[in-house]
């Protein structure tokens, strides 16, 4: 597992959590959970920051930045212009040329306007940033985004922030069976088991926040996120048996009738 | 004979408690290693603020930010009369003040869930803002307006506490140095660093960002960290533009004072238990605060100073009883919320006191919530 490691655009990475950095109780557990869940990408609402003193941010001073590749994301944008003013902004901020771009129709569901983050991602990749877009799991626009140029494509699991995990796995095994970038399950995540279905589904990675800042221990959280994709990721390689409609021994038919009652058969 | 029930902890939490507790006739002993209100109660901005602190969604932690604020037009009129002292509660309503075109979703979605929470907040932009608050900055979209929120002025209300206190019997004894909790089990020992010992019946802990000290003697986790706020005044005379509401923003916020000083707020620094001013963290505020009254860019805080916040793993306090301990009520880790939450903290912790059962909801604040699983398994 130690050579396990991924990539978007040049930048070559062996963490495959994304953790946003909103929501968290105070700096102190931020860190915290920061520091157990190995992610080596975090994200955060650009319109959140102070883009005139980034190093002063009050949620940006407590991590280190070589530390980290920054994902800036456009939430609250609700056009493809709105958002790339912003990622114009945060890149002139030097604060990273990736962004995720988020444009939401609805201040309700915050699900994501396809139309327009196509027409983003289309402006962001000719200008030179590294364009991670969060879309809804529909593998035709997902297509359509790798072909605009995305780095990475993040379909959703769930409407953000509803914690109702993944909600049509076979929609994100097929986007991820076409996808020739990174797939990136963002949104939606609740408990350790769908980070590690995302990973089983053979998504590169899993993006969060609500579940792990939310949480009565974020930072234990963190950790058991961590593990879960972890294990995800390595049932993944390791290749889940296939389903069956019935029953099979495990060991032949006839050691089961010669030993009833040795456990080990059982 | 009437129990007694000692109080360990003289802050806005502690004087609250006791006050509470001695007007329902119980005796009250309070303990403070240091003065009261010495700590974060006296350093705070006072701001009572439920929405503009509570902005994704309404949660338990919320609810009890919302029916505190409810109690405090009744509680500081209390404190008043029993006190004899006066000091500032002012109605001024609150400002978020967004500079980005695309806060106004969040702000749009905000104002609709708390305006089905007490809220009559609206949004504000051009001539509208401009003409409530004159002395914003131009650079300014929108604001929210929520003309519930209020402001105390908290070192003198703190005061006030005390003096309210002592009328009503409480026994505060103060200066007492280090104090170690010596027996819980059939009785209250409280050792102070003197080697006196104060017995009683029931102890309600009340220490803030100490409160973790007891984690080890009581088998539990008491996950409280002290998170440092630096913050710093200006003398805001007759000649100034008066800030007539309290502004906040994604960086910080500011609120002018009777006393003719405009208060800007606060950095949340990991420094352990040191409470100096740092360069760096007043610089911020000073910084980004000319984006929000552009008067202040000529202007020097002729002040600064720094508390220490009680915060909690989950970011919400701990109340009530704990089950391992069942003489001990804790009543700490209010966080960034100590004076919004002192009138419900002390009413519920009176009411775990006389040996009431919490509501279901405000099992979320329950004291033992934490367990010990997640630590064991990270060590
Ligand atoms: C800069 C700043 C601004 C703030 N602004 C606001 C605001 O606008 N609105 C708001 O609601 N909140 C605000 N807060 C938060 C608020 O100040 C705290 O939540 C609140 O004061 C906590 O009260 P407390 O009584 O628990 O803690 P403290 O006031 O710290 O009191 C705890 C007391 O316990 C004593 N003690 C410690 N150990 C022991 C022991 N073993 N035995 C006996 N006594 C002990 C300490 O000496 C101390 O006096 C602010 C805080 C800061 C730092």
């Amino acid at each position: 597992m130690n050579q396990d490691t991924w990539r978007i655009g040049n930048h070559e990475m062996s963490s495959r959590f994304f953790l946003g950095t909103g929501l968290f109780p105070s700096p102190f557990v931020q860190n915290e959970a920061i520091a157990v869940s190995g992610a080596e990408v975090l994200t955060f609402a650009i319109r959140r920051v102070n883009l005139d003193a980034v190093e002063d941010d009050s949620i940006l001073q407590h991590v280190e930045p070589e530390a980290f590749q920054f994902l800036p994301n456009t939430s609250g944008a609700r056009t493809a212009d709105e958002a790339v003013r912003i990622a114009r902004l945060a890149r002139a901020s030097g604060l990273s040329d990736w962004v995720k771009v988020e444009i939401s129709a609805s201040e309700r569901t915050l699900l994501p306007d396809p139309i327009e983050t196509l027409r983003a991602t289309e402006i962001l990749v000719k200008e030179g940033f590294t364009v991670l877009p969060y879309i809804s799991d529909d593998p035709v626009i997902c297509r359509k985004l790798e072909e605009a140029g995305a780095a990475a494509i993040m379909p959703g699991g769930a409407p953000i922030g509803t914690g109702l995990g993944i909600l049509n796995p076979y929609n994100i095994s097929l986007i991820v069976e076409e996808a020739s970038v990174p797939v990136i399950v963002d949104a939606g995540l609740g408990t350790a088991s769908d980070a590690a279905l995302a990973l089983e589904l053979g998504a590169s990675a899993v993006l969060m926040n609500t579940p792990v800042a939310k949480a009565k221990d974020p930072v234990g959280m963190a950790l058991a996120m961590k593990l879960a994709i972890e294990a995800g990721r390595l049932t993944y390689l390791s290749g889940r048996v296939p389903k069956k409609q019935y029953a099979s021994a495990s060991s032949g038919l006839e050691a089961m009738v010669s030993r009833p009652s040795s456990p080990d058969v059982l | 004979m009437k129990d007694l029930i000692l109080v360990m902890g003289g802050g806005i939490i502690g004087l609250s408690c006791a006050l509470e507790l001695s007007r329902r006739g119980v005796n009250v002993r309070l303990l403070e290693t240091g003065r009261c209100g010495g700590q974060a109660s006296g350093a705070a901005a006072g701001m009572l603020a439920p929405y503009s602190e509570n902005v994704e969604a309404p949660d338990e932690f919320f609810m009890l930010c919302r029916e505190s604020l409810s109690l405090y037009p009744a509680w500081q009129q209390l404190v008043r009369e029993c006190s004899g002292n006066s000091f500032e509660y002012t109605p001024s309503g609150s400002l978020y003040v967004a500079y980005h075109e695309a806060d106004l979703l969040g702000l749009q979605s905000r104002m609709n869930w708390q305006r089905t929470c007490g809220s009559s907040a609206v949004i504000l932009q051009g001539d509208d803002l401009f003409e409530a608050e004159p002395g914003l900055s131009r650079k300014a979209l929108a604001a929210l307006w929520t003309p519930e929120e209020s402001h105390i002025y908290a070192p003198d209300f703190v005061t006030a506490l005390k003096s309210a206190c002592l009328s009503s019997g409480v026994d505060i004894q103060e200066e007492l140095g280090a104090l170690d909790l010596a027996a819980w089990e059939d009785h209250i020992e409280v050792q102070a660093a003197s080697g006196e010992i104060f017995t009683g019946d029931q102890l309600v802990v009340c220490t803030g960002a100490w409160a973790g000290e007891l984690s080890g003697k009581l088998g539990m986790r008491i996950p409280v960290q002290p998170i440092r706020g630096q913050i710093c005044a200006y003398t805001w005379d007759a000649e100034q533009t008066p800030l007539n509401h309290m502004v906040f923003s994604s960086q910080g916020y500011l609120v002018q004072k009777a006393n003719g000083t405009l208060v800007c707020g606060a950095s949340e620094d990991i420094a352990g238990f040191d409470t100096s001013v740092t360069d760096r963290g007043i610089r911020r505020l000073l910084q980004w605060n000319k984006n929000v009254v552009p008067a202040l860019e000529q202007a020097e805080p002729f002040h600064r100073w720094a508390g220490l916040r009680p915060s909690t793993l989950d970011g919400r306090p701990l109340i009530g009883r704990v089950p391992q301990a069942e003489r001990v009520v804790f009543a700490a880790g209010h966080y960034r919320n100590g004076i919004l939450l002192s009138p419900v903290t002390a009413k519920l912790a009176a009411n775990c006191v006389e040996g009431r059962p919490l509501q279901a909801w405000q099992h979320a604040f329950r004291p033992d919530r934490f367990g010990v699983a997640a630590k064991v398994l990270r060590s």
